[in-house]
């Protein structure tokens, strides 16, 4: 027993360091938010004794992050909506029916995960350009959700794979539609899976700043990240009002996150990840 | 089954499978081929003239590019390796840490996670003024507890750059295995693990022989996707280093490359779509053929329960 | 928050209306015109002379978009090609768009639509120009020039009197800063592009010049001549009075330290004057140009058109653009750009008052040498710059040495230039 209570106190040791490595710089980004730029590069690791909000109203007005936040809500939220649509009806397809090229169609969804957008830029500029979606949020929000399908599809397979055969042939002995099977018994059973794909897809979307780069021109039009680049430039060494602006960018997700977190734990500990 | 459920089966197929497929097609796999095939042509700035059959890849593996290329490879496969090896090891450690503890489970669950979800942008930026080497607190702290010599400019040195992004990288990714790998660890049945414990196994012994076997497919999930991440790094250098791969090229990537060779950057000039679609042929064929045989060696191992 | 929702979901609705209707234009009383730039540092200063433009010409709103320097090329690059790009653009000087302009991106600009152009030397508007394509392309704005940069308070404490002439009086003066305690340079290692421009300060005096620059131009020189190698040791020369760790000190930070009053002197271009009063506006900023190598060289001030304001050729608006443009090409605009942000404008009869920009501007009238790099041979790659760049980096690290470096450069312009092909 005493073995074991020693090596419980070395795992709650390594776990101790680790909070303390992430949350210390996270601490050291929200406190230099809200001091003075130049106290802060006087003394840059001091104590913020006077709270000094007004980065963040900087941030706000003049980066005119209301603006680039409602853009990056437009966009993650709305290829959000269409990944999971897409993903719950070609899941449910893949994971629970048999029929002939299932596999076959299953890997070629899967090689999508292998072909970051980066590296087909020039087409996909190109291609869009042609469909007139340039410099369109829709646009954006059709590359994202086509990126993040494979893997989305992926998961929700294997949640759908993993649910007992029974509710199927109960449901249709009760004469419901296999969309209504779909829909009205097999959903609610999926959440975990869902918040799964749910926080996995708007993290990199969310976060990127390069399509948006390349892709989106009228200012009225940035995201997030991409205005942060541009913000930046403008208020170099200004760093109080720099890591303002970090700390708003970095908010929703981790609001999100904070919101969704025992649903994507739970949804992770049911075993999703058999292949 | 009766007809009238197989048609609906078939209708329902359709009519779901359709439009996710429609999307990956349109928006991901043809503009895949479309890259692929741009190295097959000459260019004009962003004009496409005629075929060049191989002459883009020929000039890939010549002054100038071939140095970049090289250079670019090495430290990509710098990356993967101490990537795969540190962050595998240590995701195993938090992920198994955090299967022992009872006592403030959730709050750990939550907070080694918290990295992934922040933005490169937030990473890289936060982590340069922490390291910077004159208002970074880093520094400030080694000095502090008696090592100035150690106060480098950890940034800035050609040989300390790598090194120091791919810390950065590990501090930002290693929550992921470890999720993971805590998945895959509450989903052994439990009753392996006390059959062992009955028969006087030590805890190392059933970690060794039970429980890393069953590990298996998680492994084989975080090593193809760090193999994949590694080879087509781009955020954190870019964010970091520049386009460049500042200082003096020690951040350089395979993706940097194919950004800056396809775009161009203010000082070097003229961008080169051709050579950067060979690049981009190159880089594909390494991920593909990395993640296929990866994949399927793997997947031998994986073990039934 | 509330009212921006409201604001934002209007807006949204507008570009989702706007995105369905491309192409639509608006024939309303009011044209809008974009105008791109890469100085985030100047936004503040073009907003408020775009509103004076409009009050000048009702009708007309301009929206001025400035994009972070490093990406600006591959934005308007992308936009371009898609027929999405600004109507009015900052256009990079010598061959940084000569890809763009020879594809035809812009319009060329003839004295009638644009007078102002009549009144600049060839020299300067030959930094708006084509690569293969010899059209004016745009109306140069500003002239840039390199040289020392001091701060005269921190220079007294040390006890420094007459300003250095040559090298070794440089080298006193740096000895006699640190003595008193202070950074003798701000300039540090951290930014391939601060170091080029240091080297393009402190150099010609080195390698001898306009006189140099012509030989090399006509094939007549190479690179790995002995007083170009002298001039790339003289930037190695430097690294000790840089501030410790110098290799991680970015671009910002280094300025911050001169614009601070930290350290006493700075080598580069006259914009940098503009950032170090923005951050510190009550600081004093002297000047003096380049000291000479020896007592038998000579002084240089490296110069050349930085910069110039191009119009979209595929711009619906081409008679607004072109009002802009010549509105940028005033006196007015051109006191504004010396007084505001120390700009050297290229409008002529335009009076500077700022101390230091009229030292610079009388040195660089007869000290003025091209800057090598950027005016000889950015058009095609790899630029001289792309080597020198990190060469830099690695020089002042002992990564690499001045010899090997020269003959870096010399490989990479000689596998492009015709005039030194087959050199080394």
């Amino acid at each position: 027993m005493i073995k074991l209570l020693a090596s419980r106190t070395f795992f709650q040791s390594i776990l101790v360091i680790n909070l303390l490595l992430v949350l210390l710089p996270v601490f050291f980004l929200f406190n230099s938010s809200l001091r003075e730029s130049n106290e802060f590069a006087r003394t840059p690791f001091a104590l913020a004794r006077d709270p000094f909000w007004e980065n963040y109203q900087r941030v706000w007005s003049e980066g005119e992050f209301g603006s680039y936040f409602l853009n990056s809500l437009i966009i993650t939220g709305g290829s959000l909506v269409l990944i999971l649509i897409l993903a719950l009806g070609a899941g449910f397809v893949l994971g629970r029916y048999t029929f002939t090229g299932n596999n076959i169609i299953f890997g070629f969804i899967l090689t999508g995960m292998l072909v970051p957008a980066k590296l087909a830029i020039l087409p996909l500029f190109i291609q869009l350009n042609w469909m007139n979606l340039l410099d369109s949020r829709l646009g954006l929000i059709l590359v994202y959700t086509s990126a993040a399908l494979p893997a989305a599809i992926f998961i929700m397979s294997g949640f759908f794979k993993s649910l007992p055969v029974d509710l199927d042939n109960a449901a249709r002995i009760d004469g419901a539609s296999e969309f209504k099977l779909l829909s009205k018994v097999l959903v609610p059973l999926v959440r975990p899976g869902m918040a799964i794909v749910a926080i996995y897809s708007a993290i990199p979307i969310w976060n990127d700043f390069f399509l948006p780069l390349v892709f989106l021109q009228s200012p009225e039009k940035k995201t997030l990240m991409q205005g942060l680049t541009v913000f930046f430039g403008q208020y170099a060494s200004q760093w109080g009002v720099l890591f303002a602006g970090l700390c708003l960018a970095a908010l929703p997700l981790i609001v999100l996150y904070l919101i969704l977190s025992e649903q994507f734990i739970k949804g992770l500990t049911a075993g999703a990840v058999k292949g | 089954m009766s007809s009238a459920l197989r048609r609906d089966q078939n209708r329902t197929t359709r009519a779901l499978l359709i439009p996710a497929l429609t999307v990956i097609i349109v928006f991901t796999t043809v503009p895949a081929l479309t890259t692929l095939s741009y190295a097959f042509f000459s260019w004009n700035g962003f004009e496409r003239s005629g075929l060049a059959g191989f002459d883009n890849f020929q000039r890939l593996f010549q002054y100038p590019y071939l140095e970049q290329l090289t250079a670019a490879l090495t430290h990509n496969t710098i990356a993967f390796v101490a990537i795969m090896i540190l962050q595998t090891s240590l995701g195993l450690l938090l992920a198994y840490a955090m299967f022992r503890v009872k006592r403030g489970l959730r709050l750990y669950r939550v907070v080694v996670f918290l990295p992934v979800i922040f933005s490169l942008v937030v990473v890289g930026y936060l982590w340069q003024s922490l390291l910077d080497p004159y208002y970074g607190p880093i520094n400030q702290i080694i000095t502090a507890v008696g090592f100035p010599e150690l106060a480098k400019p950890w940034l800035g040195d050609t040989t300390t750059a790598l090194p120091s992004l791919i810390f950065i990288n590990l501090w930002r990714w290693v929550g992921f295995p470890a999720i993971v790998f805590l998945a895959g660890l509450n989903a052994i049945n439990t009753e392996y693990i006390e059959a062992a414990r009955i028969d006087g196994a030590s805890e190392s012994q059933v970690f060794r022989k039970i429980m890393f076997p069953l590990l298996a497919p998680s492994l084989t999930i975080i090593t193809v996707l760090t193999f994949i991440g590694a080879y087509e790094w781009f955020d954190l250098p870019f964010v970091i280093g520049g386009s460049n791969g500042s200082p003096a090229g020690a951040t350089d990537t395979l993706a940097l490359m194919f950004y800056r060779t396809s775009f161009g950057s203010i000082d070097s000039g003229a961008n080169d779509v051709g050579v950067g679609s060979a690049l981009g042929v190159l880089i594909f064929t390494l991920v593909g053929l990395g993640a296929a045989i990866g994949s399927t060696l793997l997947r031998r191992r994986e073990v039934e329960q | 928050m509330k009212i921006s929702k409201i604001r934002g979901l209007v807006a949204a609705l507008f570009a989702a209306v706007t995105v369905v209707a491309p192409g639509a234009s608006i024939a309303s009383a009011n044209t809008e015109i974009t105008f791109w730039s890469w100085r985030t540092e100047d936004k503040a200063f073009y907003e408020s002379q775009m509103r004076l433009f409009e009050a000048k010409n009702p009708g007309i709103t301009v929206k001025f978009t400035p994009y972070l320097n490093t990406e600006y090329n591959a934005i308007v690059a992308t936009a371009l090609t898609a027929g999405k790009g600004p109507d009015v653009l900052q256009m990079r000087p010598y061959g940084g768009m000569a890809n763009l302009s020879d594809a035809g991106n812009f319009l060329p600009l003839s004295t009638t639509d644009v007078p102002a152009l009549k009144k600049l030397p060839a020299g300067i508007l030959a930094g708006a120009q084509g690569y293969k394509d010899k059209k004016q392309f745009g109306l140069p704005y500003a002239v840039s020039a390199l040289g020392v940069m001091y701060n005269p308070d921190i220079l007294e404490k040390a006890g420094v009197g007459a300003l250095p002439q040559t090298w070794a009086q440089l080298q006193s003066a740096f000895d006699k800063v640190k003595k008193a305690g202070f950074l003798p340079l701000g300039n540090a290692g951290g930014n391939g592009p601060a170091l080029e421009q240091l080297h393009a300060t402190v150099g010609p005096t080195f390698y001898g010049g306009t006189a140099f620059f012509n030989d090399v131009v006509a094939g007549k020189k190479t690179f790995t001549d002995k007083g170009y190698v002298a001039s790339l040791k003289a930037v190695a020369d430097l690294a000790k009075w840089m501030p410790a760790n110098y290799q991680g000190i970015d671009y910002n930070t280094a300025r911050g330290l001169f614009a601070n009053e930290k350290a006493a002197f700075y080598i580069g271009g006259n914009y940098e004057i503009g950032y170090f009063r923005s951050l510190n506006p009550s600081i004093t900023i002297g000047w003096f140009p380049a000291p000479k190598a020896n007592a038998g060289a000579k002084r240089y001030v490296g110069t050349w058109a930085d910069g110039a304001y191009a119009v979209n050729a595929k711009t619906t608006q081409k008679a607004a653009a072109l009002k802009l443009i010549n509105f940028l090409g005033t006196k007015e605009f051109g006191q504004a750009l010396v007084d505001e942000i120390a700009f050297i404008p290229t409008a002529p009869y335009v009076k500077i008052n700022d101390p230091a920009v009229k030292e610079i501007n009388r040195w660089r009238t007869t000290l003025g040498t091209p800057f090598l790099n950027v005016v000889g041979f950015r058009f095609e790659a790899p630029t001289s710059s792309s080597i020198l760049q990190p060469g830099f980096q690695k020089l002042i690290v002992g990564g690499t040495t001045p010899e090997q470096l020269a003959k870096d450069v010399q490989t990479a312009v000689a596998s492009w230039y015709a005039p030194q092909k087959g050199k080394s």
